[in-house]
């Protein structure tokens, strides 16, 4: 056991996200509060509401689970990514830090990140739509465990990839739209048959209706089955992670 | 009972897909040594260290670090051990001083100022202290690659190539300190670009060629072993013939035609001056002793890197 280790890369990782701050939290909090302001306020004066949720209020668990999606997943992905390019990756390696405690470390900081960011933006949002939040658990039960499997997925993508071009592919081609097809904008029920099979065929649709119950109090699906959802992708994850650290895949020579 | 020896590789082998890196290699460094690993390019030494720092995966033997293995047994072995890798690699996020307080706390020790000042001024790097890491010169950053692998007092440290680019007056200052590391119980496993560094500083010497150990032994053994002290004699004219006794001797001349060499003999050197005698226009004459170099250059019988 290292504890001192542990926190040690946990407090590194996290300082150097907080080092760049207009990269790491400004940037995306803008980005996302714009998503809200425009769509929240340009649509929302014609739809109105959706699954019996002003749409203003609609968008916002979306919006949040967006902004910890991508930030949790960029900050362990560009993270380890970086390390390996530069090389700096042996000064973990050559250290007493057993595979729990490089996991860990990683994943937390990167749970802070994504949380940070998804709190700021809530933040912006309650401004306009109040503070209330129906059911805090649920709320921070999601954002807890979403922020850590893509915490830890980041991991895995970062771990495989071995140009800046194939880290980029999850999330330009898997994440985003997954993402943006995942009921922040829309809910499952107000599309044709056919498309809303593909949309619940989404994983990520459970994740973004399961903080919308934490938050606004109503979902197109039980919390429950997003719970299910989040906790297997969660341990596929950080299995995945877990092995790749443990065998040295594409680390150790 | 016997001391446990502070690194042992035993038929330590790597193999990778088109090369055989390490084929059996069997050493064993003594607790409070200063062994040097010389090799050409590409001729293992880098992996050896990489398979006991537990960076490379062994193929086949086994690694240990104050008897413990470094597969089996590697959050020991590892807590024991400090390297500096042959890269100049930096994170440029943080300044020497964040750097050096990572490193501690990464190994399970407390960050302590008082040592982290202590080995920023040995590395000469104390005005740096709060710099960030990309503005540091290249010299420096290598400066601050040797202050991470002592910051947390390892018992056993690895310096891949440590002074290379690194100019010749603070090359000096980072030898006293390695010898001072010493003093206070460290063992000290290096490789160098530099065979004045190991002979200056090493107690014993391995020389790996091909993934095979082909020498290992005090300096002093090898060079008597292996070199061979010389006279060399400076001409003001051209030699237009080699002395038949000179060349019986194995003397040579260089291509000016200017400059002789000879074997010094351990016997009968009157009877050498008696031959240097026949020379015309003698204008400089000095004895050069066996280097590390030479012993090098006859052990690989190649270039030096």
């Amino acid at each position: 056991m290292n504890p001192i280790g542990f926190r040690t890369l946990l407090a590194k990782e996290t300082r150097r996200f907080l080092k760049v701050p207009g990269q790491t939290i400004g940037q995306p909090v803008i980005t996302t509060s714009l998503y809200f302001l425009v769509f929240g306020f340009a649509l929302g004066g014609r739809l109105r509401e959706l699954d019996g949720i002003p749409y203003v209020r609609f968008i916002v668990p979306g919006l949040i689970m967006l902004a910890v999606i991508q930030n949790a997943f960029l900050n362990t992905a560009s993270s380890l990514f970086v390390m390996k390019i530069q090389g700096t990756i042996v000064d973990l390696l050559v250290a007493p830090l057993s595979v729990g405690e490089m996991l860990g470390a990683f994943v937390l900081a990167a749970m802070g990140r994504g949380c940070l960011v998804g709190a700021v933006v809530w933040l912006v949002a309650a401004a306009f739509t109040g503070v209330e939040v129906a059911h805090p658990l649920w709320a921070l039960a999601f954002s807890l465990l979403v922020a850590a499997t893509f915490a830890a997925l980041g991991l895995v993508v970062a771990i495989a990839s071995d140009k800046f071009e194939q880290l980029n592919i999850v999330p330009t081609f898997v994440l985003t739209p997954l993402t943006f097809l995942g009921g922040v904008f829309y809910s499952a029920r107000t599309l044709p048959p056919a498309w809303a099979a593909v949309t619940r065929a989404n994983p990520i649709l459970y994740m973004v209706e399961g903080l919308r119950y934490g938050i606004v109090g109503a979902a197109g699906s039980p919390p429950e089955i997003g719970l299910a959802i989040t906790i297997g992708f969660l341990a596929l994850a950080v299995g995945g992670a877990w092995w790749m650290l443990k065998s040295g895949y594409k680390l150790r020579g | 009972m016997s001391v446990v020896a502070a690194v042992e590789t035993v038929a330590l082998r790597k193999r990778y897909p088109k090369v055989e890196a390490l084929r059996g290699v069997s050493l064993r460094i003594e607790p409070g040594e200063i062994f040097a690993l010389l090799g050409p390019n590409g001729a293992g030494k880098t992996t050896w260290i990489s398979v006991v720092c537990g960076l490379v995966r062994p193929t086949d033997g086994s690694a240990a670090v104050m008897g413990h293995d470094v597969v089996r047994e590697a959050m020991a072995a590892r807590r024991l051990v400090g390297l500096v890798p042959q890269e100049v690699v930096f994170d440029p996020f943080f300044t020497p001083r964040e750097a050096l307080r990572f490193q501690m706390g990464y190994f399970g020790v407390r960050p302590d100022g008082a040592r982290i000042d202590e080995v920023l001024a040995a590395v000469g790097l104390s005005d740096k202290a709060d710099t960030n890491a990309r503005e540091l010169s290249g010299g420096m950053k290598r400066r601050l690659l040797i202050a991470k692998a002592l910051v947390h007092r390892p018992k056993v440290v690895f310096l891949d190539e440590p002074t290379a680019g690194v100019d010749v007056e603070l090359r000096r200052d980072l030898w006293a300190y390695v010898r001072r590391v010493r003093a206070e119980g460290a063992t000290i496993v290096l490789t160098t670009h530099y065979l004045e560094e190991a002979e200056q500083l090493a107690d014993r010497v391995a020389v790996i060629d091909r993934g095979a150990l082909i020498a290992l032994d005090r300096p002093a053994t090898l060079l008597a072993r292996h070199g061979e002290k010389r006279i060399r004699v400076e001409l003001g004219s051209p030699l237009e013939a080699l002395p038949p006794p000179l060349a019986a001797r194995g003397a040579t001349v260089d291509a000016s035609r200017r400059v002789l060499e000879c074997p010094f003999p351990a016997h009968g050197v009157s009877d050498l001056l008696c031959d240097l005698a026949a020379l015309q226009g003698v204008v400089d004459l000095r004895t050069e002793q066996p280097s590390l170099e030479q012993v090098f250059l006859a052990l690989t019988g190649g270039e030096k890197r």
